[in-house]
């Protein structure tokens, strides 16, 4: 499981994947870091970790990707997470309608705990279910507009856009750190990110890693 | 006697026994299970209708999402009676207890009483056995002495899943005071690669390591876990030291977070068997009498 070896990346990018439980997060993560789709995967206890790096405009981009627990008792436990994140893919299952009207909780959630300038991503999932679709792409995309979110729907199941929306998603964290939108960057450190009480958003770094 | 692991055929009695559920005198024991059982039905009979009610749906939606994903590779949970009586416990349970209600993990803890269990009735291989070709009146049985038993347990570690969660975050702030003590230089490294105790002891604490290993070392675990007073709420962090400990090297050359983090959520004891825990529970047995009773034992 570990990564072994030195490894290099320009930027070192943290992601959560939010929403309620049920609608896919666990396997989007392991579509997009391992490229497995499991249809009985147990469900997520607090928060779950992967990583994978993408380039971008010839920058190599280490994404740090925390998979969160659905059930609202975790929230306590999970919201944590939510600091120093630069990009939130806020998913919802296209079968069930519940799960896109809690999406409102979920936006709340992140605009109380996350940077202002975070990435957000409304993530329909599970379009292989098309004869259960219940939400409408144009009610979700519209929701999205209003709501200034990037939308996108996908399947981790038939792996439809899964790759494009986790690019998507890295693209414009890029974009906007170029044009330093974060407020609390730290450019230029050389330590891993995620601990809760580190404001670090975003970690240039050149030749590191296991070396 | 029971501590370094119980023979499998006395095991369903012995944990009924350790559990506090069965009586140590053999001949009230028959009138306390027809007492008890008949006591679970009436809740059952009482509370369970209540799911369809709007104030409960999310409690019994949650619990009904979980049930079909826990020990997915394993037959006996994919029987549909099953699932059902899974269903009912958990359930009931939660209803009756609103300071946590259901919290996702607790379903795990139902299994290994339910599998021991099981045993009374039916032989050795039970993970593909239909359990609809047992008697009506054995399934009702083994349904409530699994309630009955999995909410005594439940009884020593609540304020693991009331709000907030402060049993676990008390238990994870204890397995890091413990860790700088016995073995500080693997804490040192973990906390200058800023890994968090918090991150990976989460599930440790929530699921009593039943993520991190096979449904057969987490019974022989609890066998000794049933013995030791505070088993699953005290000595449990012993044995998390432990097996810290035990990866002490591997970890040590982990060489940044995301390596750490990785080695800590998928640890290679997916297919450790009984010597392997009989080994960690040795390990935890002697942390525990070098540390527990020292002076500055875990200060509170």
């Amino acid at each position: 499981m570990s990564f072994q070896g030195p490894e290099e990346y320009d930027y070192l990018f943290k992601i959560v994947l939010i929403g309620d439980s049920g609608v896919g997060k666990s396997n989007l993560l392991s579509r997009f870091t391992r490229n497995e789709f499991n249809l009985e995967s147990k469900s997520t206890i607090g928060v779950e970790f992967a990583t994978r790096s993408i380039v971008v405009e010839g920058k190599k981009l280490k994404a740090q990707i925390w998979d969160t627990a659905g059930q609202e008792r975790f929230r306590a436990i999970t919201s944590a997470y939510y600091r120093g994140a630069v990009g939130a893919m806020l998913v919802y299952d296209i079968a069930k309608h519940a799960t896109f009207e809690n999406i409102d909780r979920w936006l709340k959630e992140l605009r109380d705990h996350a940077d202002d300038n975070i990435v957000v991503l409304l993530v329909g999932n599970k379009t292989d279910l098309r004869h259960l679709r219940a939400v409408m792409s144009e009610d979700a995309a519209e929701y999205a507009d209003r709501n200034n979110l990037i939308f996108i729907e996908t399947s981790a199941l038939d792996s439809t856009n899964v790759e494009h929306a986790f690019q998507q998603c890295l693209n414009e964290v890029y974009k906007r750190v170029a044009d330093r939108h974060f407020s609390n960057v730290n450019i230029g450190q050389t330590t891993a990110l995620p601990t809760t009480n580190l404001q670090s958003t975003i970690l240039e770094k050149k030749f590191c890693c296991n070396s | 006697m029971c501590w370094s692991g119980i023979p499998h055929v006395c095991r369903n009695v012995a944990w009924k026994i350790l559990s506090r559920y069965l009586p140590l005198m053999a001949d009230r024991r028959e009138m306390m299970l027809k007492k008890k059982r008949q006591e679970y039905f009436n809740l059952v009979d009482q509370y369970y209708e209540t799911r369809k009610q709007a104030i409960h749906a999310d409690t019994y939606h949650q619990i009904h999402i979980d049930i079909p994903r826990m020990s997915p590779l394993i037959p006996l949970f994919q029987q549909e009676l099953v699932q059902e009586i899974f269903e009912r416990i958990l359930y009931i349970w939660a209803i009756r207890h609103p300071a946590s209600g259901y919290v996702q993990g607790i379903n795990d803890l139902v299994t290994p009483f339910f599998v021991v269990f099981i045993t009374e009735y039916i032989p050795l291989d039970i993970r593909t056995y239909k359990v609809n070709s047992l008697p009506e009146s054995a399934i009702q049985n083994l349904e409530a002495d699994s309630f009955w038993c999995f909410s005594k347990l439940l009884d020593g570690i609540q304020d693991n899943y009331t709000f907030a969660q402060p049993g676990i975050q008390k238990q994870v702030n204890t397995l890091k005071d413990l860790m700088m003590r016995i073995n500080s230089e693997l804490h040192q490294h973990l906390t200058s690669n800023h890994v968090e105790y918090l991150q990976f002891a989460f599930r440790w604490m929530n699921n009593l390591l039943m993520r991190e290993m096979s449904l057969m070392c987490v019974i022989r675990l609890w066998d000794t876990y049933l013995c030791e007073s505070e088993g699953f709420a005290s000595f449990h962090l012993y044995v998390c030291a432990a097996l810290l400990n035990k990866f002490s090297s591997e970890l040590l050359q982990e060489k940044d977070f995301q390596g750490l983090m990785l080695f800590l959520k998928n640890l290679p004891t997916q297919h450790w068997n009984d010597d392997d825990v009989r080994f960690l529970l040795a390990d935890a047995y002697r942390l525990k009498f070098a540390f527990a009773d020292a002076p500055s034992h875990l200060k509170e």
